[in-house]
C-alpha cells in the first residue's frame, strides 16, 4: 500500500463481511424454511428479501472498498477526500441498518408497511430491490458522493489509466442503471420491464465490466505482467460483456407479455454471452502461466477461481436455459436458483474476496501471511456451493418435469417430489456457512496473528 | 490494433448497442398497452397491494420472483366465483393444508387484489407457461376420462397430483364415497347433498356422459 486513504477500503470490506455472514445464515433459515414453512418466526418473504438484499449490498460495499484501493494506486495520488470517503461509509450503515429493520418490523407487523405519499414506507415488494424509495435516494446519493470522490481524485492527478477509466465507467453505469427502478408504473408488464433493466444490466452489463476492470488490476498485481498487455485483453473483455448482455436483456423478455420479437433478439445475444467470460478465464490462466512471478499466491489462486466459476456459473449455467425453446419450459423454476446461486458465488462472492486477498495484506502491511485458513475456506463454500448447485439443479429438473410436463401441481412437486433435495440443500448449506465462518475469522486476524503461525504454510506448498 | 484503438471500438461499440436498445424499449412500449387488458382503477389498487404485502417474496408472476409458492400468472383462470377471495383473507379456512401465513388483507382489499390478478390472467405471454405435453399419458384411457376433461373438472380438483386445489382431491374419492347414486345426485346439483359447496351444478351434462364418468369415478380407490 502506497498511500494512506487506500485504509478506507477495511471500512467497507468489514461491513461487507459481517453482511455476507448475516445472508448465509438467513439462506440457511429459508432453506429450512422449504422443508418446515412455519418454523420461524419470519415468514419466507422477510428472510428472503433480507438473504438476497444482504447479498446485494455487501457485494456492493466490497467492490466500493476494492475501488477505493485501486484508484489512489492507479491515479498516484491520495484520495481527493477522506471525510467525504468515511460519511459516505457511515451514511450508507446507517440507512442500510433502517432498511433491515424496516423489512424485520414489516415480517411481525405486515400492515406496517403502508403507502406514505405515494410510496410504501417499508418495503417495495419488487424482487431484489425491496428497499423503499426513501432509502432508494439515499442509496443513490452515496453512490454519486462515492462516484464523485474517484473521479475528482483521477481527474487532479490527471493520470488516467485503462483500468481505472473502465472501473468507473463500469460504476457509473451501475449507478445509473438503478434509475429505472425508481418509478411506478401501473402496468404489471412494464413494471417487469423495467425491473430487468436494473437487475438483468447490472449483473450482465455493469458489474461484469467492473469485474473485467478488477481481473485485470489483480493480475498486475500480483504477477509481473505488463500493463498494456492486460488493459488490452481488458477491453476485449468488457467490449463482448456489453456487446452481447445488452441485448441479452432480452432473454427477459420472451414472456412478460413483450413483443415476440424478442424471442429472438435474446436468444441470439444471450447465447453469445458466455464467450467474454470464456475470454477472461483464458486471460487468467495465459497470464499465470507465462508470468511466473507471483507476489501473493493466494489471491491469484482466488482470482483464478472467481474467473473459472463466473464462466461456469453465469456462463454455462446461464446458457443451458438461456434459449426461449428451452426457456419456455425452465422459466421460474428451481433451475432459474440454481443459476442464480452458481453465478452471483463465481462472478462476484470470488471477486470481492480475491479482491479483499490481494489488497488487505498490502494494507495491514502483512505481504507474509498465513494462507491456510484462505484455502481451507475456499474449498469448503466452493465444494458446498458445488453440490447445492447439484440439488438446485435437480430440483429443477424434476419441477420442469412434473410440473411444466405432465402438468403436476406445483405444491405437489414441491412437498413430495423435491423433498430429498430441501434435505440436501440445507445440509451443504451448513457446509458453506462453515467456509463462510472461516473466511470472517481470517479477515479479522489477517496479519494480526503471532509470527509463528505465520511461519508454517503447508498449503502454499501444495498449489 | 493498438489499445487505444480496441477502447475506442469498446466506448462505440457499447454505445451503439445501447441505442439499439433504446430503439427498441421504446417500440415495445408502443406495443405493451395492446397486449394487455385496460388497466382499470381497481386493478391498479390491487397492484399497489401486491407490492404492500410483498406477494413476490414467496411467489412468481410471469414467471419471475421467488420459487417458494407457486406461480400466480394463471390463478385466476377457472376458479370457483368467491374462491380467492375468500382465500386471500384467511388461506387455511379454505384450504386447511395451505402454507401461506394470515397477512391481514381485507375482503375489499382481496377483491382489488383478485382484479390484478385477472388482469395478468389475460397479458399476451406468447403462449407462457406452456401446455403440460405430457399430461395426458398420465390418464387411463376411458370414457369417463374424456367427460372429466370435456367439462373441465381438473380446473378445480386433483388427480394423482395434476389438476386444480380449490377442490378436494379426489385421487382416492372412491374410498370415501363408493355409491355411484350419491356421485350423479351431486354432480347433477351438489348442494343437494353437501348444503355449502362451492362446485357449480352440470345440468347440461348428458346422462350417458354422467354414466361414463361415475363409472370413472368410482374406480378411484
Ligand atoms: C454474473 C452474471 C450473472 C448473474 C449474477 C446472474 C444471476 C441471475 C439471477 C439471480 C437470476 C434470477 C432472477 C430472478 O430471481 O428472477 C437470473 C436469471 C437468468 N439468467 Fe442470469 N446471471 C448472470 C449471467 C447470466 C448469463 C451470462 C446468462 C446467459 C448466458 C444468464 C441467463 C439467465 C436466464 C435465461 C435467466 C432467467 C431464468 C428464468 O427464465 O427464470 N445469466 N440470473
Ligand atoms: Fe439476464
Amino acid at each position: 500500500m502506497k498511500y494512506e486513504s487506500q485504509k478506507i477500503a477495511q471500512n467497507f470490506y468489514t461491513f461487507a463481511v459481517v453482511l455476507f455472514l448475516v445472508q448465509v445464515l438467513v439462506g440457511i433459515i429459508a432453506a429450512l424454511q422449504f422443508i418446515w414453512p412455519d418454523f420461524f418466526p419470519l415468514k419466507f418473504n422477510i428472510i428472503r428479501d433480507l438473504h438476497i438484499n444482504a447479498l446485494v449490498v455487501w457485494l456492493l460495499m466490497g467492490l466500493m472498498g476494492a475501488t477505493y484501493y485501486v484508484v489512489p494506486e492507479e491515479s498516484q495520488s491520495e484520495l481527493w477526500s477522506i471525510p467525504l470517503a468515511k460519511f459516505q461509509f457511515w451514511a450508507t450503515v446507517v440507512a442500510i441498518t433502517a432498511v433491515v429493520l424496516g423489512y424485520i418490523w414489516m415480517g411481525f407487523d405486515p400492515q406496517a408497511n403502508k403507502y406514505i405519499a405515494g410510496t410504501l414506507l417499508l418495503n417495495e415488494g419488487r424482487e431484489y430491490i425491496e428497499a423503499p424509495r426513501w432509502a432508494d435516494w439515499l442509496i443513490a446519493l452515496s453512490v454519486i458522493l462515492f462516484l464523485i470522490n474517484n473521479f475528482m481524485t483521477m481527474y487532479k492527478s490527471k493520470r488516467w489509466t485503462g483500468i481505472q477509466g473502465t472501473l468507473l465507467g463500469g460504476l457509473t453505469f451501475l449507478a445509473l442503471m438503478y434509475l429505472p427502478g425508481m418509478f411506478y408504473t401501473k402496468s404489471m408488464v412494464k413494471d417487469q420491464y423495467w425491473w430487468w433493466w436494473v437487475i438483468h444490466l447490472w449483473v450482465e452489463g455493469a458489474w461484469e465490466v467492473i469485474a473485467g476492470a478488477l481481473l485485470a488490476f489483480m493480475l498486475m498485481k500480483v504477477t509481473n505482467v505488463e500493463r498494456h498487455v492486460v488493459e488490452r485483453w481488458m477491453y476485449v473483455e468488457v467490449a463482448l460483456v456489453l456487446f452481447t448482455g445488452i441485448l441479452g436483456t432480452g432473454h427477459h423478455y420472451y414472456w412478460i407479455g413483450t413483443p415476440e420479437y424478442w424471442l429472438w433478439v435474446g436468444g441470439i445475444f444471450s447465447a453469445l454471452e458466455p464467450i467474454p467470460l470464456l475470454v477472461m478465464v483464458w486471460d487468467a490462466f495465459r497470464t499465470t502461466r507465462t508470468h511466473r512471478v507471483v507476489s501473493n499466491r493466494l489471491g491469484l489462486f482466488y482470482a483464478t477461481s472467481h474467473a473459472i466459476f463466473n464462466f461456469v456459473g453465469a456462463g454455462l449455467w446461464g446458457v443451458i436455459h438461456t434459449l426461449p425453446q428451452v426457456n419456455k419450459w425452465t422459466h421460474g423454476t428451481q433451475i432459474t436458483t440454481a443459476h442464480g446461486h452458481l453465478a452471483f458465488y463465481g462472478a462476484y462472492v470470488l471477486l470481492v474476496m480475491s479482491m479483499i486477498y490481494i489488497t488487505l495484506p498490502l494494507i495491514r502491511g502483512a505481504e507474509n501471511f498465513n494462507t491456510s485458513r484462505g484455502y481451507r475456506s475456499f474449498w469448503w463454500m466452493t465444494i458446498s456451493m458445488i453440490f447445492i448447485v447439484l440439488t438446485l439443479t435437480g430440483a429443477g429438473m424434476v419441477q420442469t418435469y412434473m410440473e411444466r410436463l405432465v402438468g403436476l401441481d406445483y405444491v405437489t412437486v414441491k412437498a413430495n417430489y423435491n423433498l430429498w433435495f430441501w434435505i440436501f440443500r440445507a445440509i451443504f448449506g451448513l457446509g458453506f456457512l462453515y467456509g463462510v465462518t472461516l473466511f470472517v475469522i481470517d479477515f479479522f486476524k489477517l496479519g494480526r496473528e503471532p509470527v509463528e503461525a505465520v511461519a508454517t504454510e503447508p498449503s502454499e506448498t501444495t498449489v | 490494433m493498438s489499445n487505444r484503438g480496441i477502447r475506442n471500438l469498446f466506448i462505440f461499440g457499447s454505445l451503439f448497442f445501447f441505442a439499439i436498445f433504446v430503439a427498441l424499449t421504446v417500440d415495445t412500449m408502443k406495443k405493451v398497452d395492446k397486449r394487455v387488458p385496460e388497466i382499470t382503477e381497481e386493478v391498479d389498487a390491487g397492484k399497489k397491494l401486491w407490492h404492500k404485502y410483498d406477494c413476490i417474496g414467496c411467489h412468481t408472476i410471469l414467471g419471475n420472483g421467488s420459487y417458494f409458492a407457486p406461480d400466480l400468472t394463471k390463478i385466476t383462470v377457472n376458479k370457483p366465483e368467491g374462491y380467492l377471495e375468500k382465500f386471500l383473507v384467511n388461506p387455511r379456512k379454505v384450504k386447511p393444508s395451505a402454507a401461506m401465513p394470515v397477512l391481514g388483507i381485507t375482503p375489499d382489499e382481496a377483491k382489488k387484489l383478485v382484479a390484478f390478478l385477472d388482469w395478468v390472467s389475460k397479458v399476451d405471454t406468447n403462449g407462457w407457461p406452456p401446455k403440460p405435453v405430457l399430461a395426458k399419458y398420465s390418464m387411463p384411457q376411458v370414457p369417463g376420462v374424456t367427460v372429466y376433461e370435456k367439462y373441465n373438472c381438473k380446473a378445480c380438483h386433483m388427480i394423482s397430483g395434476v389438476g386444480g386445489t380449490s377442490g378436494p382431491d379426489l385421487t382416492h374419492v372412491a374410498s370415501r364415497r363408493s355409491d355411484p347414486e350419491w356421485h350423479k345426485q351431486h354432480i347433477r346439483d351438489p348442494q343437494s347433498v353437501v348444503p355449502d359447496s362451492a362446485m357449480p351444478p352440470f345440468p347440461q351434462m348428458s346422462e350417458e356422459e354422467l354414466n361414463q364418468l361415475v363409472d370413472y369415478l368410482i374406480t378411484l380407490k
